[in-house]
């Protein structure tokens, strides 16, 4: 059944110089242990879906249109105190430079058992102590370094922290935006390995965000290709990755160098990602497209089914 | 080539000190702290310069000596008098304005000595490092640490009424520790970064490298300094001229309020009262404003045209 | 095939060890090994790959050709002549020769100086030309690197740039002197993918218009495969293998070689099914700084040789070298 259900939504910032509108027009939806993964480069508007998801948008960010149902409720006409109850026991987030995301002056351990404290006060502080050693076993960190202070952890160990927080009160949703992105190749092997079996022991729902598109296939069944605020494609992985519709996505992939297969040219995209306060009409990619069409720059792309499940936002396909 | 090779260089690429200040200039302009701060201080720079009419006009408009052949006390605002007469029946404006005067000269000068002292010292000390950082930086504590008042008193007690360079030269030396402080900071961060070290593989000496690249990058932080000083200087003059300790051939706005305490008259005559001391505070909170947007000027990130969220 | 003298750059035994102070005076804190006999040859014309993760002395290396730090024990020889403990004119005329492009594009800029100041400088510090000449060379150096028309970018500031225009200026710089080696340090870390594709072709024009020696450090072994022609991997300070980088990677020897490309993310690849699996899933327990730097996590070690003595680098076929024990046994056999 359908968890989450983002319809038309549209989010922005008002900055000094004037309104971004950092999201537009995105819609998806994710069922119950699904994996879906959000995949672009910067300011393409990935963090900010997985922000607004949460309930966390700065000051200056709001939802300006559209719907976010999470099991059928609107979170957007929720109040304060209601998404705060949703937040971490229905949804949790492991942040971006997550490693920044632990207080240095406060024992791991602790930190942990505080979070599951917070959500339900009813428990005692044995017994959520006692949760945060399960979890800890769950996330493969030693126990007895439960009592260390964050600064003692290797970074994988921090990571590893933070998704047991994440953990801590058995959510039913996980966004994870970029977790792994400042961790040695090795060591995001493992924290991504360690992923995958959470998510198949609990069936948990993720959401992945993250630049790096072989990791995103990896991970989950379900991929998004974002480009300036827009979702320019979206299709089950072997579709998105093997057979690639729209000009963005075939760009990204051929500028990542890669081990395996044939030592191919990397073909960078030429040019500049567009200005959102003052977003082009038309396509958003015309202008750095290898092969735009006669009505790119001036029409608004349309959705096109390119395979089964598989969809593309582009004039030309 | 694309471009066309230009090697007619106007005149603001030839001179790049000027190109920078208009630079500078256009972006002062449009901050409001900084406009009304510069406002207040042409204010009192042409007080300041006004103060050579009044003994022109009449030496009986001399601040010092000016004698009203009628007059010999304390008295109200008149015609003759616009500020009215101090208890010997000098003239209370031309005081206020040769005040604007001595400011001007001690505040600045004080505050600019201090800072090249305290930036000098404090960029050797952070750029150096190891023994001559340590050297330096016991020094400036035990300067820190010193009662600048006290010293002072001591120092006027021992040599008598001191000269208004002798207070400039000893409110510099005392106050340069400060600076150097945090300049020394500064440049311990600064030292790490990596357009320092990209300097130093091009081959850039120790000088270049302090001079070119640590200097621009601390001197914000030292303008701003610089305003902090002016102010303390102004008031420690105006501290020590109040306490007595001025000197006494100058009249500084610090003596005229020792004046009218000294005489008793701080409650009787308001119009010599409030005049110094709101000139002592309008100029500290202009330069002040100054700082504020000279700190815009000088650090090219803090501009708010270019600021995103 | 004896190529020293067309190497450009030989490192000899270079070791470099970090003394951390006790807490209080005089007494000794832990002596932490950066790197510990490095030797290697670089080729003049060809772009030399250092590959390794954090913490494994890969910038350590090129700090130290370049002179920011200093080694403990070794010798650097650039082009047969000595670079250690140069001084004066020698040492001036050497940073004319060799350069480095920094990993940080929002740092290894000066913030207070325009993209001019920064690019001419290097020509500033060794007197070469007038304002007039060093404005032009300026000009066509930002235009070599893709930032067209120079003039745009002349008069900028740095934080007016993106992250990749901002590496583009980097590059100008330190290519403006006609360098014949220069070193890029992780230059692509900090930037998006279809960005760090352009400082990548821009690095090979380099090398093929100019003939710019090159040694690009990194912790992506893709990013090593597409640009470089041989490849060194690195791990803890020591030097495990080396090799033509398409042989390293097709068929790597070395069992954390081969333990980095199983890491790498690849769609549709079996988990379970590891290429290589030459990685334990719990590190052994290990006396430190005692045999194989490998050891406490190598699946295929065993305890006599590799816990005990050291392997170096040995010679394994057509340029590639590898330091392992187990190979040498089979090389034998």
């Amino acid at each position: 059944m359908t968890l989450l259900e983002v319809e038309n939504v549209s989010i922005g910032y008002n900055t000094k110089k004037g309104y971004v509108k950092a999201v537009e027009g995105v819609s998806f939806s994710l069922e119950e242990g699904g994996s879906l993964g959000f995949v672009g480069e910067s300011g393409c508007g990935k963090t900010t879906i997985g922000m607004a998801l949460m309930g966390l948008l700065p000051p200056n960010g709001s939802v300006s249109e559209g719907r976010i149902l999470f099991d059928g409720e609107d979170t957007l006409k929720m109040s304060d105190e209601e998404i705060r109850k949703i937040r971490w026991r229905e949804m949790a987030m492991i942040f971006q430079a997550a490693m920044n995301a632990l207080n240095p002056v406060q024992r791991v351990g602790n930190q942990i058992a505080e979070a599951i404290l917070v959500h339900d006060p009813s428990i005692g502080k044995e017994e959520a102590m006692g949760q945060v050693e399960a979890l800890f076993d769950l996330v493969g960190i030693p126990r007895d370094r439960l009592r260390d202070y964050p600064h003692q952890y290797s970074g994988g160990m921090k990571q590893r922290a933070i998704i047991a927080m994440a953990l801590a009160c058995h959510p039913k949703l996980i966004i994870a935006d970029e977790p792994t992105t400042a961790l040695d190749v090795i060591v995001q092997d493992q924290i991504l390995g360690e992923i995958k079996d959470l998510q198949k022991e609990f069936n948990l729902s993720i959401i992945f965000i993250s630049h790096d598109i072989s990791i995103v296939a990896d991970m989950c069944k379900d991929i998004g290709v974002m480009y300036a605020g827009q979702l320019v494609e979206f299709g089950p992985r072997e579709e998105v990755f093997e057979s690639p519709a729209h000009p963005y996505t075939k760009a990204l992939l051929s500028s990542f160098p890669t081990v395996t297969g044939k030592k191919s040219d990397l073909i960078p995209i030429p040019g500049e990602t567009p200005n959102l306060v003052i977003p082009p009409a038309g396509c958003r990619f015309c202008d750095r497209c290898s092969g735009p069409g006669p009505s790119c720059k001036t029409e608004t792309p349309e959705w096109v089914e390119t395979g089964p499940g598989h969809k593309t936002l582009c004039c030309r396909c | 080539m694309a471009f066309k090779q230009n090697n007619n260089m106007t005149t603001r690429e030839r001179y790049p000190l000027l190109n920078s200040f208009l630079e500078g200039w256009s972006i002062f302009k449009q901050n409001l702290l900084g406009k009304i701060g510069l406002t207040l201080l042409i204010i009192f720079a042409l007080m300041a310069l006004c103060s050579y009419i009044p003994p022109w006009i009449s030496p009986m408009y001399n601040p010092m000596t000016g004698v009203d052949p009628e007059i010999t006390s304390c008295s109200a605002p008149c015609l003759r008098h616009w500020l009215g007469t101090d208890f010997m029946g000098r003239d209370i404006l031309s005081q206020l304005l040769a005040g604007a005067r001595i400011a001007f000269m001690v505040g600045i000068s004080a505050a600019v000595m201090s800072i090249v002292l305290g930036v000098s010292i404090g960029m050797t000390a952070g750029y150096m490092g190891k023994f001559i950082d340590t050297l330096l930086m016991r020094l400036a504590d035990m300067i820190m640490v010193m009662p600048t008042l006290l010293v002072v008193l001591l120092l006027a007690a021992v040599f008598g009424q001191l000269n208004i360079w002798t207070i400039v030269l000893i409110i510099a030396l005392f106050r340069w520790p400060g600076v150097s402080r945090i300049i020394r900071g500064q440049t311990l961060s600064l030292k790490q970064r990596p357009f320092i070290e990209a300097a130093k593989v091009a081959g850039a000496s120790h000088f270049r490298i302090i001079f070119m690249h640590i200097m621009p990058n601390v001197l914000p932080l030292a303008f701003l300094f610089m305003t902090f000083r002016v102010t303390s200087a102004i008031i420690t003059e105006a501290a020590l001229a109040f306490l007595g300790f001025g000197d006494p051939g100058t009249v500084s706005w610090g003596m005229m309020l020792q004046w009218v305490w000294k005489t008793g008259n701080m409650f009787q005559a308001p119009y010599w009262l409030l005049p110094p001391g709101i000139c002592i505070s309008l100029i500290t909170l202009s330069f002040y404003m100054l700082g504020r947007a000279m700190d815009e000027v000088l650090d090219p990130r803090l501009r708010k045209e270019d600021q995103t969220d | 095939m004896d190529k020293r003298d067309e190497s450009v750059l030989e490192i000899r035994d270079v070791t470099k060890i970090y003394k951390t102070k006790g807490a209080f005076f005089g007494s000794s804190g832990k002596d932490v090994t950066a790197l510990n006999l490095i030797s290697f040859d670089i080729f003049k014309g060809e772009i030399f790959g250092l590959v390794g993760e954090s913490g494994s002395g890969k910038t350590t290396v090129g700090r130290l050709i370049v002179g920011l730090e200093n080694v403990s024990s070794g010798k650097i020889f650039l082009e047969g002549r000595e670079i250690i403990g140069l001084r004066g004119r020698a040492r001036k005329e050497f940073r004319r020769e060799v350069q480095m492009i920094f990993q940080d594009p929002y740092q290894s800029l000066n913030p207070q100086r325009s993209i001019y100041d920064t690019v001419s400088e290097p020509l500033k510090i060794h007197g070469m030309g007038n304002a007039s000449t060093r404005k032009d060379l300026a000009r066509e150096t930002l235009h070599a690197v893709g930032l067209s028309p120079p003039d745009d970018f002349l008069f900028r500031y740095p934080h007016r740039l993106s992250g990749g225009q901002r590496q583009r200026v980097a590059i100008a710089r330190a290519m403006i002197l006609n360098p014949e080696f220069v070193i890029a340090d992780e230059p692509t870390s900090m930037l998006d993918a279809s960005i760090s594709a352009q400082i990548f072709n821009i690095l090979l024009e380099m090398r093929s218009r100019l003939g710019v020696t090159q040694m690009f450090i990194t912790h992506s072994l893709a990013a090593a495969r597409y640009l470089c022609d041989r490849v060194a991997v690195i791990y803890r300070g020591n030097l495990v293998e080396l090799g033509p980088a398409e042989e390293v990677i097709r068929n790597p020897k070395h069992p954390y070689t081969q333990a980095l490309l199983d890491a790498v993310p690849k769609f549709g690849h079996d988990r379970d099914a590891r290429r290589y699996g030459s990685l334990l899933t719990k590190a052994r327990d290990a006396e430190e700084d005692v045999g194989c730097v490998f050891f406490p996590r190598c699946a295929a070690a065993d305890e006599d040789r590799c816990g005990r003595k050291h392997p170096n680098l040995s010679p394994f076929g057509d340029g590639h070298l590898v330091a392992c024990f187990r190979l040498e046994a089979m090389h034998e056999a």
